[in-house]
């Protein structure tokens, strides 16, 4: 592929990266919310948490969280190479503690990690097929009710929920190499798929300044076009100063 | 050719009365063994292995001993020494701080375990990335070939995953009873077996217990088992092995 080509590309990339969160769609937190609280209500339990492993792996982050010690537990981050919920994102594999409070040294490694001392604990892996992306979990759950032997298969269930919301929401925040990455996978062991990769590679991370603006304008894009027009010219507004004053003489 | 089985039925008392895993080597492919753990009873062997870009294949190995990071392998370690009180342990642990490069340090693991022919290997620890597919069913015909029984957890998520998914494996699930000697035979594949994992006490990180449910919990059983019944008949493949076990299932028995 030339030079120029290639030089297309990658512009594409980035502009594709820039305007993804203009375009992504709406409620992908409220959605993980909402699972949250309907697994919470389902295993009658008493809160029911999502944490997501950090970019480089190191860490869990609690991100979204219902029920008891809610609001303490949201952004609360702990090593990803202990307790039961590193335990789980590591193996891949789900368990449940019954008698935490038995052991006053894992109650608290729990109770740093959820702001709450709890009786049981339930934990299951978030992943896609891709990669692992954190664990779900569900504190004191009542397990005298009828069908509760099937809660882990069934917690299970709403973590491929969380792990679809959470793919969507990230390829969004990453356009231009999910897009670009889809059409090279679209023709594989070809130049223009070599082409493809190498342009989503060497597009960059996403900008955060730009990523949010973007954001704003797909929030702008969901109000009314009243709003939109008053937002235009605040922006022209904006723009016409910023130039305006870049032709001063310093 | 070798002889078969036995010269008459298939019985427990053939198969393992009287055995105690002497003699065989068992590996916990997991986040370390706590060597010192009551409910451990000490280890033959074990090495530490972590990602490191710096190594050609990216895996680091530190040979000797080391702590158990979470407390998951002690748990295992715990469940083989009870059912097959004198085997020989090994730990091979290979989940550390970090998730990179996961994959790449468990099959270096399992490879470990297969290269000195440890008879059986527990995995309760799996994959659900398409990527190590191939190089784990490499691994597995590998191990299969070589006599040694890979026994794995399988993870109760709906997606696949590996190595617990590949037909040569002995998979196994948790059932509800607490017989550590009970076992089932599932005809539907791919889980072949069940064995206790519901509430079970074990051991765990600072020499305490927990009462925790799992699969993971359910292969040691089954691994402890194989170990016995390898004690006492040390010749069998893990074809024949498959074979004693569906005989003498608790749900096969009349």
């Amino acid at each position: 592929m030339s030079e120029p080509a290639g030089e297309v590309l990658r512009d594409l990339a980035r502009l594709l990266t820039g305007m993804g969160p203009a375009l992504a769609p709406e409620g992908s937190e409220a959605l993980l919310q909402s699972i949250t609280e309907a697994a919470r209500e389902l295993f009658g339990a008493q809160a029911c948490s999502l944490a997501l492993l950090t970019v480089d792996q190191s860490e869990l982050v609690f991100t979204t969280a219902s029920g008891a010690g809610a609001s303490d537990v949201v952004d609360l981050r702990m090593p990803a190479g202990q307790g039961i919920a590193g335990w789980v994102v590591m193996s891949e594999q789900p368990i449940s503690v019954s008698d935490l409070q038995n052991d006053a040294r894992f109650a608290s490694d729990v109770a740093q990690s959820t702001g709450y001392v709890p009786r049981t604990i339930l934990a299951v892996p978030v992943a896609s097929p891709r990669r692992t992306l954190g664990v779900i979990e569900v504190l004191d759950r009542d397990t005298s009710r009828p069908g509760a032997e099937h809660d882990m298969r069934l917690l299970s269930l709403f973590a491929d929920q969380a792990a679809l919301a959470i793919e969507n929401a990230r390829a969004f925040a990453d356009l231009g190499r999910s897009v670009l990455g889809a059409v090279a996978a679209a023709a594989p062991g070809t130049p223009l798929a070599a082409a493809l990769t190498a342009a989503a590679e060497e597009a960059g991370e996403p900008d955060g300044d730009l990523l949010r603006l973007s954001a704003l304008l797909g929030e702008l894009d969901r109000l009314g076009p009243a709003e939109r027009r008053l937002a235009s010219s605040l922006v022209e507004a904006l723009l016409s100063y910023v130039r305006g004053r870049g032709r001063r003489p310093s | 050719m070798r002889p078969l089985l036995a010269d008459g039925a298939l019985t427990r008392e053939w198969a393992w009365a009287g055995a105690t895993g002497a003699g065989v080597d068992v590996a916990v492919v997991d986040s370390g063994i706590d060597a010192g753990h009551p409910m451990v009873g000490g280890v033959e062997s074990a090495v530490a292995m972590s990602y490191d870009p710096e190594e050609e294949d990216g895996v680091r190995r530190v040979e000797g001993p080391h702590e158990d990071l979470f407390g998951h392998g002690t748990a295992c370690a715990g469940i083989i020494r009870r059912v097959a009180p004198e085997c020989r342990l090994h730990s091979i642990r290979v989940l550390g701080d970090r998730l990179t490069g996961k994959g790449a340090v468990f099959a270096a693991g399992l490879e470990w375990a297969i290269e000195r022919r440890f008879r059986v290997v527990n995995l309760s620890l799996s994959t659900g990335k398409e990527d190590y597919f191939g190089r784990f069913h490499e691994l597995a015909d590998r191990a299969y070939f070589a006599g040694v029984m890979l026994v794995c957890a399988v993870s109760n998520v709906p997606s696949p995953s590996y190595p617990s998914q590949y037909a040569s494996v002995f998979s196994v699930a948790a059932h509800d009873r607490q017989d550590p000697f009970g076992f089932d035979y599932n005809p539907d594949p791919p889980v072949e077996l069940g064995a206790p994992g519901i509430d079970v006490t074990v051991a765990w990180k600072g020499d305490g217990t927990i009462v925790s449910t799992g699969n993971s919990f359910a292969a040691p059983h089954v691994a402890g088992l194989i170990a016995r019944l390898l004690s006492k008949h040390p010749q069998l493949t893990p074809f024949q092995v498959k074979t004693v076990l569906h005989a003498l299932a608790d749900n096969a028995r009349a």
